[in-house]
Order: structure tokens, then sequence, then C-alpha cells
């Protein structure tokens, strides 16, 4: 084809395109995932009888803060890392800032335990289980993020594919907190984290096939 | 006269708006720019060439929610440039080692020069056609002083003249504007 007809079709009937076009399609990836997400609990796994009751004492709070602090860091990097120019990236490493604090916790839920009770407040009663729902949770938002990128124009694939998974991880770890009974910081920092970081690898690792464009 | 910064990316938040014409000038303006990239540093033929550019074309189209207004419009599109370029390498399973090239790009410095290009243009755009002449002739496409009288059909010691002054108006103005 040549050129100027190509520039013809292409200036046909353009449409506006908003100044926060990136951050919309971006959010409407994850929540379209997460409502999937959210689903397959309700059917499967079933919400926490106590949901309620729970959500009116502090251990749901400190996994919430936890899971939603890391899930917005993660979908700034998303964003930045969607434009083809994300510029300096130093400043990501605040992504780390929650896991310091919930680590901080965990220190404190250790002193003020007995040593006897360290294993069993470490594993609680879901920790073969946690990472892989997690993981699993994270399969439909990260599939709604692969759908936003196919407006982006990410340059780092690999980056931006870690990037999509860990927003996707730790998001499904939100969602995953309806379902999930345990109350421990130590908990949720060893088995949430390493089900978003399987979330975040496998990212890492199909990133440069399917974000390319 | 190559189109500069803030003309291309005043087209481009043009068409964001939804500015047909806006973005057709755009496009268009984009074409020789893209060209003259992929002509650098690529040795392909010029079927190859316009392949790329036009491949560039599309997604500066597609993906044009993805520019952010408040940036420089030239660093977005060489990034998409040189992303399509790597992707047309990997393509055609060429050997280059993939990391190191993003590198010698960047270092080569196109984009920088180019942009210094243009706020060249923009400077010279502010004195009197002679002096701006002289000094693009002279000091920009290294003709000589003799080459550049005989193209302007004015004598030497005017082409002389006219670079020293316009170069005294322009080290002015910007000693101004950093004031």
């Amino acid at each position: 084809m040549n050129t100027d007809d190509l520039i013809a079709s292409l200036s046909d009937g353009v449409q506006p395109v908003g100044r926060h076009a990136v951050g919309l399609r971006l959010a409407l990836g994850v929540i379209g995932g997460a409502v999937v997400s959210i689903l397959l609990i309700s059917v499967t796994l079933g919400f926490r009888p106590d949901l309620w009751l729970a959500m009116q004492g502090p251990a749901f709070w400190m996994k919430w803060s936890y899971t939603v602090s890391l899930s917005a860091g993660a979908i700034y990097a998303t964003a930045r890392l969607a434009r083809p120019d994300p510029g300096s990236l130093r400043r990501l490493w605040l992504i780390a800032l929650p896991v310091l604090v919930l680590a901080t916790l965990g220190l404190g839920e250790l002193i003020t335990t007995p040593r006897s009770e360290w294993l069993a407040m470490w594993l609680g009663h879901t920790w073969t289980k946690c990472p892989w729902l997690v993981l699993a949770l994270a399969m439909p938002i990260f599939v709604g993020l692969l759908w936003s990128f196919r407006q982006m124009a990410p340059t780092r694939l690999r980056a931006a594919g870690a990037a999509a998974g860990l927003a996707a991880g730790a998001f499904a770890a939100t969602v995953y907190c309806l379902h999930c009974p345990e109350v421990s910081a130590i908990f949720v920092l060893t088995w949430y984290s390493l089900g978003i970081l399987l979330a975040a690898s496998l990212g890492a690792l199909v990133g440069p096939r399917l974000l390319r464009w | 006269m190559r189109a500069n910064e803030d003309q291309l990316r005043a087209w481009m938040i043009g068409g964001l708006d939804g500015d047909a014409a806006a973005h057709a000038s755009l496009l268009r303006a984009l074409v020789p720019l893209l060209r003259s990239f992929y002509r650098r540093r690529m040795s392909a033929g010029p079927d190859d060439i316009e392949d790329l550019v036009q491949e560039t074309l599309i997604a500066v189209h597609t993906r044009r929610g993805t520019y952010d207004r408040d940036r420089v419009f030239a660093a977005w599109l060489f990034a998409i440039a040189r992303y399509k370029m790597i992707d047309q390498f990997r393509r055609n399973r060429r050997t280059v080692p993939i990391e190191g090239l993003e590198d010698m790009l960047v270092a080569e410095g196109f984009e920088e020069s180019s942009i210094a290009r243009m706020d060249i243009g923009d400077l010279l755009a502010t004195l009197p056609a002679k002096q701006a002449g002289a000094i693009r002739a002279t000091r920009i496409d290294g003709a000589s002083v003799a080459e550049a009288a005989n193209a302007a059909g004015i004598g030497e010691s005017d082409v002389k003249v006219s670079v020293h002054r316009g170069l005294k108006a322009l080290a002015a103005r910007i000693a101004g504007q950093r004031l």
C-alpha cells in the first residue's frame, strides 16, 4: 500500500483519545479480570462465612492494606511500562515498602507469641493451597491486562510482563482475602507473597511473547 | 524545513482531541523523519524501509493513547521507531545482540541531534533570511564561504558579515532566555 493512501485511511474518522486513556484502560482490564476472579471464588471456594465479622477486626485490614498497596504500586509500574518511553524506573523500589511494613508487623507478632506456636502461626491451616489459589485467581486479571495492553506500546516487554503479573497477583490476593480465613502477618508475608511472586514470574516469562506488537 | 518539536506535538495533541486534519498533517510530517531514521541505521532496501515506516505510522496511530501530553513528542516517537526496528531484526532472525543494540542506538545520539536540529531551526527562523541562510550553509550544511556566496548570489564578505552578525544575535537571544 502506498504511504499516502495509508495516511489517508488512518486519519479517516479519528477518534478522540482522553488524557487518561492508559490508566482507564488498565483499570478496565484489572476490574474486568477481578470480577471473573470474584465469581470464581463464589462458585468454587465460597466467601468466608464470617466475612462481615472479620471486616470489623484488624487482621482483615492488615491483609488488605498489604495487598491493596502492593496492587497500587504494581499497577503504577505497569502504567509506566505500558508507554514506549517509561522514563526512570528508579522510584519503583517503593513497591517493596508494603513488604517491609508487613515484615515489621510479623516480627512484632513473633515477639509476642510463644515460640512453641510459631510454626502453627506461620503455616496456618491453608499454606499448601494459598499460593496456588492466588496464582490461579491472578489468571483472569492477567488476561484482562493483556487485553488492556493491546492498545499500549511497551518497549521493555519482560519488565512490562513482570509488572502486569505482579499487578494481577497482588490484585488476586486482594480478592482472595474474601475467602481466606488466615490471620497472621507472617502467613500473609510468606504464602500470599509467594503466590504474587509466582504470578509476577509467569508474567516475566510470557511477557516478551504475549506483549509483542 | 523539517517540522519542529512544537509543531509535531501540537499536531499530535490535535489528533488526540479528534482533529483529523491535524492527525493527517502529523503522519505526513513523520514520513521523512522516519525514513531518514531507518536509512541511517539499516542496510535494508527502500521497500523494507517503507514497510517499516508504514508499520511505525500504524503504531503511532493505534497506540497514540500512550503519548503523555506533558512529555517530549520526539522521545515517544523514536522509542516506537526503535522498537519497531528491533522487532524487525528479531523477525528476520538476524543474529543481532539485542541487549547491546538498544544502548548502541541511544549512544549514537540520533534523537538528540535531531531534536537539536529542530531547536536550531526554531532559532534561525527568528533571524533575517540572509543571516539565517548564511549560517545554515556554512555552519550546518558545511559549505565553504565561497560556495555559500555563490549559491546565495552575494559577495563572500557579505556572507562572512551575515554569519558573524547572525551568530551574535543568536548568542544574545540565548543569553536572554537563560536570564
